[in-house]
């Protein structure tokens, strides 16, 4: 098990230098560093200023190491981002790690509940829609997850926060405050958003699972031993399917940390999402790609963490 | 026994999540806030860049140094025509000429200002919270406007005053060849280098500033955060180490407000500051510390003359949330959560009928502001261009006024914009001096019959280029490549089109823009110019010689040169305003009139809605916050919020009562199961 999880952290190093090389290509070579500039200062501002910034943010360096080898923004751009040295926002010239750190509380307390209560809403619906398998509740069920994927997330944003917020007036329409004790104001409403537009999936995925599980031969075995439906559903097929919901929710945890990008727009949550969206709005390229960069980082640390999770929650699962 | 406790468990967990929840009902954003106090609230959108007044230069960074920093001079907030008057100075600066085009200017400090209370001035005085803001500050300010290394974009009005530029290069070399000098507080380089020539302190209440060449534009530069007293102790204290934020980030000013709060990406709060002079001396009278007489029937009607002679500021806070996205922003407004708000596209015909507000505006008490932007959009023609330009002659010329006849900018503005915004017939917006409201510009007005005569006058019927026996191609660049922008774009050449001018759209980014620019490679562009400062010559200049881009890299993208309009604006930027100087723009605007270096499209109209509660709003176009003069009544806003605000709950009891007819049986099924 040592020797496999080696190995998958140095498959993912690899990765990680691939991703960099690309995210180096991508933001560099498409845009020219005086654009981010003139992006930054406005237009009003003289060349004087345009250089100064360049220099301030060593964007006046070379690309390539062939250009110049001791000074050169690839082995910079590498160096940085291994160390965590993130440096400075293009936009505001603010420390990239402490927006890191400042906003990670605030997706943090949007996206965990929002997972928590998506798997309390979506696993019991498609366990009920895979108990009534092939009757109208589960042609029904089905036909309404479709429908539910179909509509964009905005289209859930904008509906609810008119309806909840606007014609029912339950909860802000946006907004945050870190208090605890006002914190569900803030986040009902973006969190029952959250739920609704990713349900569809969610169960339409369980209850395929459920399904599978339940024409196994232990399931069989249970309905002979006279083990009722509900008891069946619940004790035998939920924990056998625990591996695929396991490989979905572990996935989706590290990912938790990146916030909800246009959640967190519409909503006015000051998280890490936002700040993605606000770097993509900006051309802030110094942000986006520290957040690709981590986002990278994050998926290879959630692959490695399902692989070992599966260990514990099937011992079946051994890998040599 | 297990499975009853089993449930208790859960019920009472469901119970607690559900008391929760409606614990929490309530779409009041800010529950925190105190509802007696006078709290405007606003929003922002993008968050500022900077809060450096040497560098702050978008609206919404103004909206917090405005606030926060005073300055020398002000303008008055109801005269229109805007109008200069004393601020933090006693008085309007005595100009005293000092031949061959040089010029001094002097103003008085009042003395006894105080800067806000901070602990950078610990760095002056141990255990001092404010100190005496002294010409000094402004001297140093100005410094740092020179100062390479803070980037400022102002530095060509200020390279007027004299050793302005040559400080600047002096700062850098010696930065350069002296690391010890370089590591130094930058106070203690700028007094090293020795100051700014044209700069001078005699006292610690008078400021000198000689200008080398004659700028009377330079005093509305002193009504501009850029030349706003900066105390040293905060640029050095405020250095982004062990843990303090950086001056940018951490304003220190003697404004009307002090930055009580800031995390720059979700909200700010801006409070009461109490040494500022028209709380700390209201007994002074200044001019810019007590709310001014009425200076229309406007000011009379809408209440603003009972307010005349109090001291300001009239609100106690400001707070500033972020929300990015406008329909949220929009509908909280609705709710009372926001005093005032722009109109989003997607309302505006809901909101606004007829040029009025609608019924259910009214009801609800809001108030309509409307204001033309100091500003001007524009399409220009390239003058370097050999089909359009003035190699051309008088064939070019003719060309240029029939494509200026083409274009229907009502019909443009309603398209693209609710019909928003005043048709342009000059350079010049309302309120700058020399517009003139009945002046109509002979080739913007829309006669394609006209322009079709001038096509054939030019050499070009029907739009056929005669050496090709084709369609005349021309091409116009554009860095706004969103659909949007696009279509507008689309907008112009289909109107040309139907002269038979073939225009090709090449867009462009900004770069590949600023380089063709550079290259003189391009013919026909769009672009804007929004104002500083309330005088023509901040948009005459744009179109001066020596200003052009090819000729000096300049502003001038037109690259337009004519002697007389030159002759003429030398003379109108030096002269104050009066009959004579009317004469000259007149004669500036004829010869734009009949060159057509730019087709002008028009002014912005800014569409403003109010709570009724919201009081003195007189919007000033430049980007000028006026917190200090708005006043609110809070019992008011509180009853009408509360009043549009209560939440409606039956759906939510039916949802729950529909959930238990559905969730009941199942339950009573599962344990007559288990039994």
């Amino acid at each position: 098990m040592g020797a496999y999880v080696l190995r998958r952290l140095a498959y993912g190093v690899g990765v990680v230098l691939g991703v960099l090389f690309l995210l180096f290509v991508l933001f560099f070579a498409v845009t020219e560093p005086e654009d981010i500039a003139r992006k930054a200062l406005g237009d009003k501002a003289p060349p004087e200023a345009v250089a100064i910034w360049l220099e301030n943010h060593g964007y006046d360096r070379p690309l390539w190491p062939w250009q110049n080898f001791q000074e050169n923004l690839l082995f910079d751009h590498y160096r940085k981002m291994l160390t965590f040295d993130f440096g400075l926002s293009d936009a505001d010239d603010s420390p990239i790690v402490d927006r890191i750190k400042a906003g990670a509380g605030p997706s943090l307390s949007l996206t965990v509940p929002l997972l928590v209560l998506s798997l309390l809403a979506a696993i019991p619906l498609s366990l009920l829609v895979a108990f009534f398998r092939e009757t109208y509740i589960d042609r029904m069920g089905v036909f309404l997850c479709v429908l539910a994927m179909s509509v964009s997330t905005l289209l859930y944003i904008i509906g609810g926060q008119y309806i909840i917020g606007k014609l029912l007036r339950w909860y802000p329409i946006s907004g945050f405050d870190a208090d605890p004790l006002l914190l569900p104001r803030f986040l009902a409403l973006p969190i029952l958003v959250g739920i609704l537009s990713g349900i569809g999936g969610d169960v339409r995925f369980y209850r395929t699972v459920f399904l599978e599980e339940s024409g196994r031969d232990f399931v069989r075995t249970a309905r002979a031993k006279g083990a009722s439906e509900p008891r069946i559903m619940t004790r035998h097929v939920l924990r056998n399917a625990l591996i695929p919901i396991l490989t979905r929710v572990v996935l989706a945890i590290p990912f938790l940390f990146m916030g909800s990008l246009l959640l967190e727009a519409f909503f006015g949550i000051p998280g890490l999402g936002s700040m993605t969206f606000d770097a993509i709005q900006a051309n802030d390229f110094a942000t986006l790609r520290t957040m690709v960069y981590v986002g990278a980082l994050l998926f290879i640390f959630g692959q490695v963490a399902t692989d070992i999770s599966y260990g514990f929650v099937d011992p079946r699962v051994r890998v040599e | 026994m297990i499975e009853k406790r089993r449930g208790r468990f859960v019920l009472s967990r469901l119970a607690l999540v559900l008391g929760l929840l409606c614990s929490a009902c309530s779409n009041d954003p800010y529950p925190s806030a105190s509802s007696g106090e006078k709290i405007l609230y606003s929003s922002f959108t993008e968050a500022p860049r900077t809060l450096d007044p040497a560098t702050a230069y978008t609206t919404v960074s103004h909206s917090v140094t405005g606030a926060v920093y005073d300055t020398l001079l002000k303008y008055h907030f109801l005269k229109r025509p805007l109008e200069l008057m004393p601020g933090l100075a006693g008085a309007l600066p005595a100009v005293e000429d000092l031949g061959e085009g040089r010029s001094r200017y002097r103003f008085v400090l009042r003395e006894g200002l105080l800067f806000a209370n901070d602990d950078c001035f610990e760095l002056g005085e141990p255990g001092a919270r404010t100190r005496e803001v002294v010409m000094g500050d402004v001297a140093f300010q100005l410094m740092r406007l020179a100062d390479p290394k803070v980037g400022s974009p102002v530095l060509e009005p200020f390279s007027n005053i004299d050793g302005f530029q040559e400080f600047g290069a002096a700062l850098a070399e010696r930065r350069e060849s002296d690391e010890a000098f370089a590591a130094r507080p930058v106070h203690e380089q700028y007094a090293e280098i020795g100051g700014i020539r044209g700069i001078a302190t005699p006292t610690p209440y008078t400021l000198e500033i000689t200008l080398h060449r004659p700028y009377p534009q330079i005093k509305y530069w002193f009504a501009m955060e850029f030349s706003t007293p900066v105390p040293w102790e905060a640029v050095a204290y405020y250095d982004g180490q062990d843990g303090r934020p950086r001056f940018d980030d951490h304003p220190v000013g003697a404004g009307p407000f002090y930055l009580a709060e800031y995390d720059k990406h979700a909200r700010y709060v801006l409070e009461k500051n109490p040494n500022w002079y028209g709380v700390r001396n209201p007994e002074w009278r200044a001019p810019a510390a007590v709310f001014p007489s009425p200076a229309d029937e406007d000011d009379v009607a809408s209440g603003r003359a009972e307010y005349a002679g109090r001291s300001l500021p009239l609100i106690d806070r400001v707070i500033v949330v972020r929300e990015k996205e406008s329909i949220p922003r929009f509908n909280k407004f609705l709710q009372g959560y926001y005093d005032a708000s722009g109109i989003i596209k997607e309302s505006f015909d809901s909101v606004v009928i007829e040029g009025g507000l609608s019924d259910e505006m009214r009801e609800m008490g809001m108030r309509l502001g409307k204001s033309v932007s100091p500003d001007v959009f524009y399409i220009g023609f390239n003058f370097d261009d050999a089909v359009l330009g003035r190699d051309g002659g008088d064939r070019s010329r003719k060309l240029r006024q029939a494509m200026s006849l083409a274009l229907d900018v009502p019909e443009f503005l309603r398209i693209f914009n609710n019909g928003r915004g005043v048709v342009a017939q000059s350079p010049l917006p309302p309120g700058i001096y020399g517009y003139e409201p009945d002046y109509a510009n002979p080739n913007r007005r829309v006669d394609v019959a006209r322009a079709k005569e001038l096509m054939v006058e030019a050499g070009y019927p029907d739009g056929v280029d005669p050496d090709t026996g084709e369609a005349l191609k021309l091409g116009f660049d554009t860095a706004n490549t969103s659909t949007a922008g696009l279509n507008q774009v689309r907008f112009f050449t289909n109107a040309w089109r139907e002269l038979g001018i073939d225009v090709e759209i090449r867009p462009t980014n900004y770069n590949q823009f600023q380089e063709k620019l550079r290259r003189g490679d391009y013919q026909i562009f769009q672009f804007g110019w929004v104002a500083d400062y309330p005088d023509p010559e901040n948009f005459f200049f744009l179109l001066w010689s020596k200003m052009g881009k090819s000729a000096a890299g300049g502003p001038n993208a037109t690259n337009f040169m004519d002697d007389r309009f030159d002759e003429l604006f030398v003379s109108m930027k030096a002269r104050e305003n009066g009959p004579e100087r009317i004469a000259e723009i007149r004669e500036m605007l004829s010869i734009l009139e009949r060159e057509r270096p730019w087709i002008e499209l028009f002014h912005r109209e800014d569409y403003s809605l109010y709570q009724g509660w919201v009081k003195n709003v007189k919007p000033m176009g430049l980007s000028i916050p006026t917190y200090q003069y708005r006043d609110l009544d809070p019992a008011e806003r509180a009853a009408l919020r509360a009043a549009w605000n209560e939440p409606v709950l039956w759906p939510a009891y039916s949802l729950v009562f529909l959930a238990v007819l559905v969730v009941l049986p199942g339950i009573r099924t599962y344990l007559k199961e288990r039994q």
